[in-house]
């Protein structure tokens, strides 16, 4: 039995996973979210991977490697840091067995990733540097509208006459928005049609990425409903045989795919070992 | 498979690390005025990238100091001098030789390392004038009745225009002298290099360089001193070992590249085992023998061991076969070209070397940079790529 842990340091939120690799298979252990809130992410981190160990009754000292990923450059205890597309590429696929590709929606990116049976990135296509189809931007939104990042998708499926943003600009939809409140819209109706507006920008970068099939999402919006929803009614609309899947884990996808890879790392250093020791 | 972390400033590398620093930040060489003031009298050589004799100068009684450009400082005036399709040490050098940090040189060298640091001596002449400034031809023959012959006359020549600018006569005594402390200094600089191929986690790149850095500005034995405080220290430090990829860099030989860029690809999950960075102070592999005539001897010694450097003529295939050999001696997973935008000798060659790695299916990946480059969020996405490409292949 060997344990490794993943820790993906997020741009507002720390998740760490801790991971069983036995003879049965692949047991996640414990799982912790932290969310940042101005805090340096190497304290949290530390915070957050003490907390686990403690929930969790396992002892530093028996975890074989520990992963970071995302910003998570900084944790000093690391074991290895991977790419944050490579993890959330073996994460997603992981959660989502038969997934042909992994929509990436964190807090300030998207990242659409093809990918291989073993979760390995085939191509991929990402959204240039703008907050707009974010988890930010939809956080800013709901502050707006008074309700709660939770809230956000169930409020969202409840829509009887979505209204479009017509920017794909962060701050020209954040007029958008103002607009549609002054004019009276309900507040479903709005977060729908922004739900909308992004999950068409993902199609389309999904579609740029040459995805097809079972599409596993992971990342911070994994868990809005309202999204996932969105996403199938503009697959359906464009005509594209994308059906996508969220696991109740797909948040910590990025962290659970880079427990996976270090066990990878752990197996494959333990066949170079002998080599090394022998070449001094 | 191991990757740095940042010494903490409290412990005895972090010292050694925040002093070597400090001379890396200060633009305004004050470790040379320092050095000078210390007796009166003394003159100081500033040299480009990519030789210099070092042991001439010292023998010569001056001190040699390293002028690698200005990192990421604000160049107005030398901007003025160059195309945008020029790189940047030009200009930030013109920036620092007319912002007055350069007063401190009686003199500069501007070895032959490419068209650009070839005009640049022209207009040192002319933008700096009554201050000593000699365009350094090296060989590109190797054959000794050739190249040697010429080297030999360009040295003596330089000796002579040393004596006369106010240095002391270069005798075989003092210049042997200057070998033998530039012998250890190498041998010092060697074993930094060792450490960090076999241990890279006990070697950051960004703390080699900048312990590399301050021998631009210090005597040979001070810099001496220096890399070997380091290696204790480094020695003695308990460093958590990393799983990284380990990597050869290239292309950064004239242009130095931020040691932001280096951090970066540290954290990217790379750990650089060899490099071509500030290879004057490191250009022979190997001591220059003190017996017989020492001029000679520093002659045969480029002539025969100088490194695979883009400013060098070299036969077809030499070059991609000497990094292939870096990349077996160091144990690289990969190589990664970096090379300073708009560097011709770096990029003209790049595509040779492009060939003889893939040839031998060692991964490989390029980008350039620029001294003053301050965003690495693209490099560090491609950083990281290559790394997990290599490591979960």
């Amino acid at each position: 039995m060997i344990l490794t842990a993943g820790i993906d340091v997020g741009s507002s939120a720390v998740k760490s996973v801790l991971v069983r690799h036995g003879d049965e298979g692949v047991e996640i252990l414990g799982r912790r979210m932290d969310r940042l809130r101005h805090r340096d992410p190497a304290d949290v981190a530390r915070e957050g991977w003490n907390a686990l160990l403690a929930a969790t009754g396992t002892r530093a000292e028996d975890v074989g490697y520990i992963a970071t990923t995302g910003e998570g450059e900084r944790v000093e205890f690391r074991t290895g840091h991977f790419y944050g597309m490579t993890a959330h590429a073996r994460g997603g696929a992981f959660l989502v067995p038969g997934a042909a590709a992994v929509l990436d929606v964190g807090a300030l990116h998207c990242r659409a990733i093809v990918v291989d049976a073993g979760g390995r990135v085939q191509r991929y296509r990402m959204t240039s540097q703008c907050a707009s189809g974010s988890g930010q931007f939809i956080e800013n939104i709901g502050r707006y509208l008074g309700v709660a990042l939770e809230e956000v998708g169930s409020l969202s499926l409840e829509s009887d006459a979505p209204e479009k943003c017509s920017s794909i600009c962060a701050v020209l939809a954040e007029t958008d928005v103002i607009n549609m409140v002054s004019r009276g819209i309900k507040t479903a109706n709005i977060l729908k049609g922004i739900h909308l507006s992004m999950a068409g920008r993902f199609v389309k970068l999904l579609e740029a990425a040459d995805a097809e099939g079972l599409v596993a999402l992971s990342g911070g919006l994994a868990a809005d409903v309202g999204l996932t929803a969105a996403l199938g009614e503009e697959a359906r609309r464009s005509g594209t045989r994308l059906e996508f899947v969220s696991h109740p884990d797909a948040v910590y996808a990025g962290a659970i795919g880079s427990a996976l890879w270090a066990k990878y790392r752990l197996d494959k250093l333990a066949r170079l070992v002998p080599a090394s020791a022998a070449g001094g | 498979m191991e990757a740095p972390l940042t010494s903490a400033p409290s412990s005895p590398r972090g010292k050694i690390v925040a002093q070597a620093e400090e001379l890396y930040r200060d633009l305004s060489f004050g470790a040379v005025r320092r050095w000078k003031a210390a007796e009166p009298g003394r003159k100081a050589l500033g040299y480009l990238p990519v030789y210099a004799p070092l042991e001439l100068i010292r023998a010569a009684g001056m001190l040699p100091v390293g002028i690698v450009g200005g990192g990421d400082m604000e160049v107005v005036r030398g901007d003025a001098c160059y195309q945008s399709y020029i790189c940047r040490i030009p200009r930030s050098t013109i920036e620092l030789g007319l912002n007055g940090a350069l007063d401190c040189l009686d003199g500069m060298l501007f070895p032959s390392t490419c068209d650009v640091i070839r005009n640049l001596s022209g207009m040192w002449r002319m933008m700096f004038e009554g201050r000593y400034v000699r365009y350094l031809d090296l060989p590109q023959n190797f054959d000794p009745a050739v190249g040697g012959v010429f080297f030999a006359h360009e040295l003596r020549a330089l000796a002579k225009d040393l004596e006369s600018l106010g240095g002391r006569p270069v005798t075989d005594a003092a210049l042997r002298e200057a070998i033998a402390v530039y012998n250890e200094n190498r041998a010092a600089i060697r074993e930094l290099y060792d450490v960090r191929a076999r241990e890279p986690w006990r070697v950051p790149a960004s703390e080699l360089y900048l312990v590399m850095r301050a021998g631009n500005v210090l005597p040979a034995e001070e810099h001496t001193e220096l890399v070997r405080a380091y290696l204790a220290a480094a020695r003695a430090e308990d460093r958590r070992l990393q799983d990284t990829a380990r990597v050869v860099i290239r292309g950064c030989f004239c242009e130095q590249p931020p040691v932001d860029l280096l951090r970066t690809l540290e954290r990217s999950g790379c750990s650089v085992v060899d490099d071509d960075w500030l290879l004057a102070l490191r250009w022979f592999d190997a001591d220059v023998p003190t017996e017989g005539d020492p001029l000679d001897q520093l002659v045969r010694a480029f002539l025969s061991r100088s490194p695979a450097c883009p400013s060098l003529y070299l036969r077809q295939g030499k070059k991609g076969d000497a990094l292939l050999e870096r990349v077996r001696e160091t144990a690289a997973e990969g190589v990664v070209f970096a090379a300073p935008s708009f560097c011709d000798p770096a990029l003209l060659e790049q595509p040779m070397l492009l060939n003889a790695v893939k040839a031998q299916k060692v991964p490989c990946t390029a980008f350039q940079f620029a001294e003053n480059t301050g965003q690495f969020q693209v490099i560090r996405e491609q950083a990281g790529a290559f790394a997990d490409s290599i490591r979960l292949a």
